[in-house]
């Protein structure tokens, strides 16, 4: 029966219509003939389209821009409790504008290596004195550019 | 020859790198949040206490007994991030480096011809802006 099927499938396959589907879509066109009972069971052919683009892998992360990393380290900045919301700017220097000593600038890395989940080591983090060098650093560490 | 320091690190980093790494020590071993931030509170507390000591040996045997406590409070399974070294996606993603392709079979390379004559005239270009710099490379005679 299934062979049967899947041959009358092959038949219909080699129309015009299929082959411009399987040059659109040459990825799920491959695994739509080998697999009999997919086929079976997507009998309508234009109402199953996958498009491969779509589809993400497990460990790869959501994109990031250089806008959306500017808000989060801002949003940090702006919840931690020694910082005054009112004078922060991406150009704030910390310990000069903003009040903080090397203590806080420890826990503000560490809440920003929280946030990002990768870890800042100490020779990087001595070097980031304005919320600016964060996200430096953060676009250099991701590979973000514009 | 990994014991030679490549670098002098101050007191001060010494010190804001103890009280980093005694902070995650005890996120480590408090899981309860409220307990975690009290005790980093009081950890923070006794730093300030000594914040305003001038006198160098005193801030020294300081900072050796802090160093000590921070050891002997380790903990046996201390969280890592997945990139450091010891997380679980630590070097999964290996680029090769750059050298890679001069090593090609001539065959190979004549694949991309376009690429490969472009990569030998930046090579060129990075030799003169090398040499610009640095000076000729010195070369001994061979004597033998």
């Amino acid at each position: 029966m299934m062979a049967s099927l899947g041959k009358v499938l092959c038949g219909t396959f080699f129309t015009n219509t299929s082959l411009r589907v399987l040059s659109r879509y040459p990825m799920c066109a491959s695994k739509r003939y080998l697999s009999q009972s997919k086929i079976v069971n997507n009998l309508n052919l234009q109402t199953c389209r996958v498009p491969a683009t779509v589809m993400r892998h497990y460990s790869v992360k959501p994109p990031m821009t250089i806008e959306q990393i500017k808000k989060r380290v801002l949003l940090v900045l702006q919840l931690y409790d020694k910082v005054n919301p009112d004078k922060l700017s991406l150009e704030s220097h910390f310990i000069n504008d903003l009040g903080l000593d090397s203590l806080d600038h420890v826990e503000v890395i560490m809440a920003i290596e929280d946030e990002f989940g990768f870890e800042i080591p100490d020779e990087d983090a001595e070097k980031l004195h304005k919320p600016k060098d964060i996200v430096q650093y953060v676009c250099d560490r991701e590979d973000i550019y514009d | 020859m990994s014991y030679i320091p490549y670098e002098i690190i101050t007191h001060k980093r010494q010190v804001c790198s103890l009280y980093k790494k005694a902070c995650r020590t005890i996120e480590d071993w408090y899981h309860y949040r409220p307990l975690m931030r009290i005790n980093i509170v009081r950890l923070r507390k006794r730093f300030d206490d000594n914040k305003n000591i001038i006198d160098v040996p005193t801030a020294q045997e300081l900072l050796k007994k802090g160093q000590h406590e921070l050891w002997s409070n380790q903990h046996y399974y201390p969280h890592q991030f997945p990139s450091s070294p010891g997380g679980t996606a630590f070097d999964r993603d290996c680029f090769p480096p750059d050298w890679v392709l001069d090593s090609w079979h001539p065959l190979e390379k004549a694949q991309y011809p376009k690429y490969f004559a472009k990569r030998e005239e930046r090579k060129k270009e990075y030799i003169a802006l090398w040499e610009k710099r640095w000076g000729k490379p010195f070369i001994p005679h061979d004597e033998h």
